[in-house]
């Protein structure tokens, strides 16, 4: 896969030199052509021919986030991203206080450059056999709750949900796991979803992933404890699926249940759902 | 006035908040812009950003610190509250 990297520019903290050196080795490595985020805020056309050659992944430092923030405003398809302040907090390391690039951010420019050049090399996330979306019929019957000139839909039975809008769809010992139409309409149009590693064991209310719009960063918390055993790769080539279909064909991940019914307890139903829903929407 | 609970717990019993972290919040206010919640408010002075309603917090949220560069933001240990949380739900119905 032919890629181009845009990073942060690293020049206010020193995950932003680990970005901005990760970049550089990703040109080395796996010969991404490298944007400038300064340059692209200038002059689109500038990368126009780039952009529509590669798949483009984006290297940010800190939560700030403005590689990607500036990707979204251009309306750009990310294909995979990374967030250094993240590998380092899973790397162990610590960085020195400085924008100069010291061992340890280099150490960590290559851990996450290694991690990409994997990636890239790996074939996307697949569907295992036999868990066709077949299995799961689409919901039923919706319960409309309204607030203003909004309808949010919520489906009569077979799901369950937490507080945090995470909806549940157990089938047997397996489940399906996605977000609500009253989140899906509060985030507006998902760009950008970072679905949990296959076989990632789950506690409930874990986090299972995070997904992004242009209004937030989402947190996936897990109304069921399991483990992945799937992940809808059609919501991470496609995030609007999401907004489209929330319960259907924009599910997230599928888990095997290792405490249902016990996890029940903690959930609403549809009814008790619907009254959080209209509790929230009128206090939004 | 009790209405607003979590999981059957009443939300004032449950600690679930962020706290910032002085020394390295720069007062950007992405955290406060970002949340709809009320639960950071501006204020004169040094602290110019303070939790001013910890208990509009949406609990398991962590979604400002997310958005905070400097990583200022921190939240207590989840699977201490769900413990916590579901120590209390038990108390409620043995009442
Ligand atoms: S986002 Fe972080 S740095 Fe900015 S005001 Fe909030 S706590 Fe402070
Ligand atoms: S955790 Fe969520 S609800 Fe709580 S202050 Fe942050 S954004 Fe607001």
């Amino acid at each position: 896969m032919k890629t181009a990297v845009l990073s942060c520019t690293g020049l206010d903290k020193p995950e932003g030199s680990v970005a901005r050196e990760a970049a550089i080795r990703m040109a080395e490595a796996a010969n991404s052509e490298i944007i400038c985020p300064v340059l692209l805020n200038r002059s689109l056309a500038r990368y126009e021919k780039v952009l529509a050659d590669n798949s483009l992944i984006v290297v940010d430092g800190c939560s700030t986030r403005c590689a990607s923030k500036l990707a979204e405003s251009l309306d750009l398809k990310i294909d995979r991203k990374v967030l250094v302040a993240d590998a380092l907090k899973s790397s162990g390391l610590t960085l020195e206080p400085t924008l100069r690039l010291e061992t340890n951010g280099a150490a960590l420019a290559q851990t996450i450059v290694d991690g990409l050049v994997q990636s890239l090399a790996a074939p996307a996330p697949a569907q295992p056999s036999g868990t066709s979306s077949t299995e799961f019929p689409p919901p039923g019957e919706y319960l409309i709750v309204t607030h203003d000139k909004f309808e949010f839909r919520i489906p009569v039975s077979d799901y369950w949900f937490n507080e945090n809008d995470v909806w549940v769809r157990p089938l047997g010992d397996v489940a399906r796991i996605g977000i609500s139409d009253y989140m899906q309409q509060s985030l507006t149009d998902i760009n950008f979803v970072d679905a949990p590693a296959m076989h990632l064991s789950v506690e409930q209310f874990g986090e299972l992933g995070t997904l992004e719009s242009s209004k937030a960063v989402f947190e996936v918390v897990a109304p069921v404890a399991g483990t992945v055993i799937a992940v809808n790769s059609e919501v991470v080539s496609n995030p609007t699926l999401i907004n489209e279909d929330p319960y259907g064909k924009g599910w997230i991940v599928q888990l095997k249940l290792s405490n249902w019914p016990e996890d029940r307890e903690l959930l609403l139903n549809s009814d008790a759902y619907a009254k959080t829903v209209k509790h929230k929407a009128e206090e939004a | 006035m009790s209405e607003a609970t979590f999981m059957g717990v009443p939300r004032e019993k449950i600690v679930w908040h962020p706290t910032i972290d002085y020394q390295k919040c720069t007062f950007c206010m992405e955290c406060a812009n970002f949340c709809p919640h009320r639960v950071f408010e501006q204020r004169e002075g040094d602290r110019r950003l303070v939790v001013a309603n910890p208990n509009n917090c949406v609990v398991f949220c962590r979604a400002c610190s997310k958005t905070c560069g400097p990583d200022a933001l921190s939240f207590p240990d989840k699977q201490a509250t769900i413990a916590q949380i579901k120590q209390m739900r038990e108390q409620v119905s043995v009442q």
